[in-house]
C-alpha cells in the first residue's frame, strides 16, 4: 500500500509496508462497521411522530452483549496487529544482521555529513572519505550506520528505505540498512532542528558495485576529481535546479 | 450553605473583570479562548498558504521565511492546545457547568478561581507579547526539545524561547488552581441526594481531567524550570557536554504531553454524552461502564508516553512495552465509543445543531482513533513518525475535541449562558461548512504523510520525492479546505454576536433536559438557585415508561 | 416543542448565509492570486528577514553565531557568494560548520532574481564598524599585507575585476576565521571555486596564527 505512494528501496521497506496494509485492513474494517452503525442508528431512530423512545439502561445482560462482543473482537484485532508490529520492530531495530560496511553519519545545523572508509575499507584512517549532503552506498550490501549529532537533536530519515532514527548529541546510535534498489533517494531531517530544518536535505545514492568502485577512486583522489567534474557538483546543481523550478 | 449571596450593585469593572462569580469567570475564559483561537486560526492560514504556494507572498502576512515558518507552526500548536482547548473545554465549561449541574451557588474557592483566570490571562499576554520581542516568538516546535530550545545560538529566538516557557508555566499554574477548585467543588458541594452515580457525565469528565492534569504536570513544571535555567543561567541539565541529557526533557514532556491529550479529550466526550442523551431522548447506555472505562483510560494513559519516542534514541526494547500499552489504551476508548453509538439505539433523535456536532464528533473521532493504531504499532511508526500522517491523525482527534465538541457545547448551553437562542439555520450552515472542509483538509494530509512528507517543513523544493506535483496538488487542496473552513467561522461569529441581542429569548429549559442547570432561569442569576435543589435521580432519565413527559428532571420529587 | 426552535427571524440570517457563501468563494479565487507584483527593492527587504536571525536587522552580524558583518557589502560579492552556497561550492566541506548553516539559507531564496534583490538590499545597508576583538600587532601585519594589497588594494577596498572583496572594515574575528579556513582548505576546496583557489596559496603564505592575527590587525586600521 505504501509502495503506491513511495518506492521502497531497502530490505525492510516491504515488511513495514505489509504491516501497514494489515493494520489498514483490520482497523479499516472496524471503522467502516462502526461508522455504518452510527449513521444507520442515527437515521433509523430519527424523530418520528408517535414513536416513543425506549428506556434502555445498558446494564441489561442481553444488551450489554452488543457492546462486549465487538469489544472482545477489538482486543483480538489488537493482538493480531501487535504481534507482527513487534516482530517488524524487532527485526529492524533490535537485531544486527552480519555487517558488510560501516558508515558514520553526522547531523549538524543544517546538513548531513558522512564519513566512510576509503579504499582500505577501514574507518578512522587517513584515507577516509568525508562527504556533505551525499552518501554513496552499494546495492545489496548491509550497512551499519553510526549516528551522531554535533549540536541539537536531528532525525536521520530515508523515507524510501523506511529508515528513521533520531541523532542525539552526546550519543552514538547505531542501526542498519540494506539497500536493494539502485537509484537516488532523499535524506530528510524529521526532527525540528532550527530555522534551516526544512533545508537540511541530503541524497543517498545507491550504486552498483562497479559504479561505487569508480566513485571511490574519484572521491579518494582529489587530483583526479579536479580534472573531471566532481560528484559534489551534481548534487548542488540538481538541488538548485529543483529550487528554481 | 447560603442560598442567596447578598447582591450589591457592582460597577462594570467589578462585575466583569474582578468578579468571583463562576459564570463570569467562565465567560472570561471563553472569550479569551475564542480570541486566542482566532490567532491560532490565522497562523494556520499563514502556514497552509505557504505550503500551497511556497515562495509567494502570503496575503496578510508577507513572505514566510524559514524562521518565521517555524515560529508560526510552533505558536499554532501551543496556542491551540494550551490557550484554546484547555481554557474553553476545561475552564469555560467547567466553571460554567459544575456549580450549576451539581446544584450549588458557586465554586468552593471563588477567589482562587478569579486568581486562576488572572494568571491565565497573564500567560496569554506573555505569549502574545513574545511575538514582538527581538528575534520573534519561539520557533522550536511546541514540544520544545533541547538542546535546540536550550540555547539561543541554536534556535535563534532566545527571548521568545524563554517567554514561551514562562507563558506555559503560568498557564499550568492557572489550571492547577482551577483544577483544585473543580475537584473540591464537585466532591463537596453537590446538592443533597446527588450520589456519585447521579453526577452528570460532563462534570465527572472535567473532574477526572483535572485529576490527570494535576498528576502529570508536576514533572514537566520541574523540567520547564530546568530548561529555563539552561536558557538563562547557562546550566547544563540538558546539555550532554556537561553531563546533562536531552532525552530527559523528552520523557518529562511526554509524561505530561500524552495525558494532556486525554485531559482535553475527557471534557469533550463528557459534553458529547450530554448532547447525545438530550437530543436522542435516551438514557446514557451503560453510565457506570463509561465511568469505569474512563478511569481505565486515565490510568493507562500514564503508561504510554514513550510511544512519542520510539525512534528518539531510547532503548529499542522499551518500544515493545509502550507499543503494548498504547494499543491497550485503545480498548477502553473503543468501548466508550461503542457505548455512545449504542446510546442512539431506540432513541427519538432530534437533529438540532448541537446534535449534529455530537454525532460528527463520534464519527470523526473514530477516524482519529483508528489512525492512531498505525502510530502506536512500533513497526509502522518507524516510517510514519514525524510525518504528516501524524499531523492528520492528531487533528482528527483534536479538531473533534476542541472544535466539534466545543461548538456542540456552545450551541447547546448558549441559551443558558446568554438567555437567548442561537439561530438553528445558521448553526447548521456553520456545521456543514466546518465539518466537510475539515475532512478536505486532513484526508489529503494522510496521503502526503504516507508518501513521506516530513513535518515542520516550510518548503519541499529540496526533496525530490516530496516535490512531486501530485503531492503539491494535495497540499493545495488541503489549503483550499482550510480557507473554506475558516470563512465559515464567520457564520458562527455572526450568529453568536447577532443572537446575543436579537435571538429569541430562551425559557429556563428550552431543550427539555434533565440536569439541574435547566431548572434555573436563563441566564442564571447571581447565586444560581433561588432555593438549593434536592436531587432524586440520575441525569439521564429520558423516556421512562409510565410517564407522560419523556424527560424527568433530577430535582422533581417522585 | 423542540421543533419550534428555529422559527424566529429567517430572512436576515438566510441572506447573510448566501452572502457569506458568495464572498467566501470569491475570496478563495482571490487567495490563489498574488496580490500585485512587488518591486525588487521591497522583495529584497522582505527576503532579508531570512538573514535577520543571524546577521541581525542592521546586517552587523553576530560573532557568537559566526555570522559576519555584511552591512554595506558590495552587491556583486554578496550575489556571487550566495550563488556559490546555492551551487554547493561553499558550505559543503565536512569541517565548515558555519558554512553548513549558511548554505540552506542561501538555498531558501526561490530564484536568481531574489538572490540579486537580497544582495542589492545588503549593499544598501549603512556599513557598521566594530572595534577589534583580537590581539595582534598591526605594524608586523603591515609588511604581510603587501601580498594582499595586490588584489584587495592598499586600503582594502577590494577590486571587482579581480574578484577581490572589500576587506577594510570587516570584523577581525571573521577575517581571521576565513584565513584559517583557507589555510586548512575548508574554504576553497571545491575545484569550481576559482576565486577561493586563487586566495588559498596567498593565505598559506601566512606562516602561523600570529601572522594571521597581525595581518588582520593591520587590516583593522584601513579606511577604504
Amino acid at each position: 500500500m505504501l509502495e503506491r505512494y513511495l518506492t521502497g528501496a531497502s530490505t525492510y521497506a516491504h515488511s513495514i509496508d505489509h504491516l501497514f496494509l494489515l493494520i489498514a485492513a483490520l482497523v479499516g474494517f472496524w471503522l467502516i462497521v462502526a461508522e455504518i452503525a452510527l449513521f444507520w442508528l442515527s437515521f433509523k431512530f430519527r424523530r418520528k411522530q408517535g414513536r416513543p423512545t425506549q428506556y434502555v439502561t445498558g446494564e441489561e445482560k442481553h444488551l450489554a452483549r452488543w457492546v462486549t462482543i465487538p469489544h472482545l473482537l477489538v482486543i483480538v484485532c489488537d493482538i493480531v496487529i501487535l504481534v507482527p508490529a513487534l516482530i517488524v520492530w524487532f527485526n529492524i531495530k533490535q537485531t544486527n544482521p552480519p555487517i558488510e560496511q560501516t558508515v558514520r553519519v553526522f547531523g549538524q545545523q543544517w546538513a548531513w555529513s558522512f564519513q566512510q572508509p576509503g579504499p582500505d575499507g577501514i574507518l578512522d584512517t587517513a584515507d577516509d572519505i568525508r562527504t556533505v549532503g551525499e552518501l554513496h552506498v552499494t546495492v545489496n550490501t548491509t550497512y551499519r550506520f553510526e549516528l551522531r549529532s554535533r549540536d541539537v537533536v536531528h532525525s536521520f530519515a530515508v523515507p524510501s528505505f523506511r529508515l528513521k532514527q533520531d541523532a542525539l548529541p552526546g550519543r552514538t546510535i547505531s542501526g542498519w540498512f540494506r539497500p536493494n534498489r539502485v537509484g537516488t533517494y532523499d535524506i530528510q531531517c524529521t526532527q525540528i532542528c532550527g530555522i534551516g530544518h526544512a533545508l537540511m536535505a541530503g541524497r543517498v545514492i545507491v550504486e552498483t558495485p562497479q559504479e561505487h568502485a569508480a566513485w571511490l577512486i574519484r572521491a579518494s583522489n582529489p587530483a583526479l576529481a579536479e580534472r573531471e567534474s566532481p560528484p559534489a557538483s551534481a548534487t548542488g546543481a540538481s538541488i538548485v535546479a529543483e529550487v528554481r523550478r | 450553605m447560603s442560598t442567596q449571596v447578598p447582591h450589591a450593585e457592582q460597577g462594570i469593572f467589578q462585575k466583569y473583570f474582578w468578579s468571583t462569580d463562576h459564570k463570569i469567570i467562565a465567560m472570561q475564559y471563553l472569550f479569551t479562548g475564542m480570541a486566542m483561537g482566532l490567532i491560532g486560526g490565522y497562523l494556520a492560514y499563514v502556514f497552509r498558504m505557504q505550503l500551497a504556494f511556497p515562495g509567494h507572498s502570503v496575503p496578510g502576512f508577507g513572505i514566510v521565511t524559514p524562521g518565521e515558518y517555524n515560529t508560526v507552526v510552533t505558536m499554532h500548536g501551543s496556542i491551540m492546545i494550551f490557550w484554546v482547548a484547555m481554557p474553553v473545554l476545561i475552564a469555560a465549561f467547567g466553571n460554567f457547568l459544575i456549580p450549576l449541574m451539581i446544584g450549588c451557588d458557586d465554586m468552593a474557592f471563588p477567589r482562587i478561581n478569579r486568581l486562576s483566570y488572572q494568571i491565565f490571562l497573564l500567560s496569554a499576554v506573555v505569549l502574545v507579547a513574545s511575538f514582538l520581542v527581538k528575534g520573534g516568538a519561539f520557533g522550536g516546535a511546541w514540544t520544545s526539545y533541547p538542546p535546540l530550545s536550550a540555547s539561543g545560538a541554536y534556535n535563534l529566538t532566545p527571548l521568545g524561547a524563554s517567554l514561551w516557557l514562562v507563558a506555559v508555566a503560568l498557564e499550568f499554574v492557572a489550571f492547577l488552581l482551577g483544577g483544585v477548585n473543580f475537584i473540591v467543588t464537585a466532591m463537596n458541594s453537590r446538592a443533597p441526594g446527588m450520589t456519585m452515580y447521579d453526577i452528570p457525565m460532563v462534570v465527572w469528565m472535567i473532574v477526572l481531567a483535572s485529576i490527570m492534569f494535576m498528576a502529570s504536570v508536576g514533572p514537566l513544571i520541574a523540567g520547564a524550570v530546568m530548561l529555563l535555567f539552561d536558557q538563562t543561567l547557562k546550566t547544563g541539565f540538558y546539555d550532554p557536554a556537561r553531563g546533562g541529557d536531552p532525552l530527559l526533557w523528552q520523557h518529562l514532556f511526554w509524561f505530561f504531553g500524552h495525558p494532556e491529550v486525554y485531559v482535553v479529550l475527557l471534557p469533550a466526550i463528557g459534553i458529547v454524552a450530554e448532547l447525545l442523551t438530550v437530543f436522542a431522548r435516551k438514557k446514557l447506555f451503560g453510565y457506570k461502564t463509561i465511568l469505569y472505562t474512563t478511569w481505565a483510560t486515565v490510568i493507562i494513559s500514564f503508561l504510554v508516553w514513550a510511544h512519542h519516542q520510539f525512534v528518539a534514541g531510547i532503548d529499542p526494547r522499551m518500544a515493545n512495552i509502550f507499543s503494548v500499552t498504547t494499543l491497550l489504551v485503545s480498548v477502553p476508548i473503543t468501548e466508550m465509543v461503542f457505548l455512545y453509538i449504542a446510546t442512539l439505539y431506540g432513541g427519538s433523535i432530534r437533529f438540532h445543531t448541537p446534535m449534529l456536532w455530537a454525532v460528527a464528533f463520534v464519527a470523526e473521532f473514530m477516524i482519529g482513533g483508528v489512525t492512531g493504531i498505525f502510530l502506536g504499532a512500533s513497526g509502522t511508526d518507524i516510517y510514519l513518525h514525524d510525518t504528516y500522517f501524524v499531523i492528520a491523525h492528531f487533528h482528527y482527534t483534536f479538531v473533534p475535541i476542541a472544535i466539534f465538541s466545543v461548538f456542540g457545547g456552545l450551541t447547546y448551553w448558549y441559551p443558558k449562558m446568554f438567555g437567548r437562542m442561537l439561530n438553528d439555520t445558521l448553526g447548521k450552515v456553520h456545521f456543514w461548512g466546518t465539518a466537510i472542509p475539515f475532512n478536505l483538509i486532513f484526508i489529503p494530509l494522510f496521503i502526503t504523510g504516507a508518501a513521506g512528507d516530513q513535518r515542520r517543513t516550510y518548503n519541499y523544493a529540496l526533496f525530490a520525492e516530496q516535490s512531486r506535483p501530485v503531492l503539491q496538488h494535495l497540499r493545495m487542496f488541503a489549503t483550499f479546505g482550510l480557507l473554506v473552513m475558516l470563512l465559515f467561522q464567520l457564520v458562527f461569529l455572526f450568529n453568536f454576536f447577532w443572537s446575543l441581542r436579537h435571538g429569541r429569548r430562551a425559557e429556563a429549559n428550552p431543550w427539555m433536559a434533565n440536569t439541574l442547570e435547566w431548572t434555573v432561569p436563563s441566564p442564571p442569576p447571581h447565586g444560581n438557585f433561588a432555593k438549593l435543589p434536592t436531587v432524586y435521580r440520575g441525569p439521564y432519565e429520558y423516556g421512562v415508561p409510565g410517564r407522560i413527559d419523556d424527560y424527568w428532571p433530577q430535582d422533581v420529587p417522585n | 416543542m423542540l421543533a419550534n426552535l428555529t422559527v424566529v427571524p429567517k430572512v436576515a440570517p438566510r441572506r447573510f448565509a448566501l452572502w457569506t457563501l458568495l464572498i467566501s468563494f470569491g475570496g478563495l479565487g482571490l487567495s490563489g492570486c498574488r496580490l500585485g507584483p512587488t518591486d525588487a527593492a521591497t522583495r529584497g527587504k522582505e527576503l532579508f528577514e531570512t538573514c535577520v536571525p543571524c546577521h541581525q536587522p542592521d546586517g552587523s552580524g553576530s560573532p557568537v553565531l559566526g555570522a559576519p558583518n555584511i552591512a554595506g557589502m558590495k552587491e556583486w560579492y554578496v550575489e556571487k557568494q550566495l550563488e556559490k552556497f546555492r551551487d554547493g561550492i561553499r558550505g559543503t566541506h565536512f569541517s565548515d560548520v558555519e558554512g553548513m548553516r549558511m548554505r540552506p539559507m542561501a538555498l531558501s531564496l526561490p530564484t536568481d532574481e531574489d538572490v540579486k534583490a537580497v544582495a542589492h538590499y545588503v549593499e544598501s545597508l549603512p556599513p557598521v564598524r566594530h572595534a577589534s576583538s583580537l590581539p595582534g600587532d598591526p605594524r608586523a601585519g603591515a609588511a604581510l599585507y603587501a601580498t594582499c594589497s595586490a588584489c584587495h588594494g592598499p586600503n582594502g577596498a577590494g577590486n571587482q575585476d579581480l574578484g577581490a572583496p572589500r576587506i577594510g572594515g570587516i570584523d577581525d574575528w571573521y577575517l581571521a576565521t576565513q584565513l584559517r579556513k583557507f589555510k586548512r582548505g575548508v574554504r576553497g576546496a571545491d575545484s569550481r571555486d576559482f576565486d577561493a583557489r586563487l586566495m588559498r596559496p596567498m593565505a598559506l603564505t601566512l606562516a602561523d596564527d600570529d601572522a594571521v592575527r597581525n595581518v588582520v590587525a593591520y587590516i583593522g586600521t584601513l579606511r577604504p
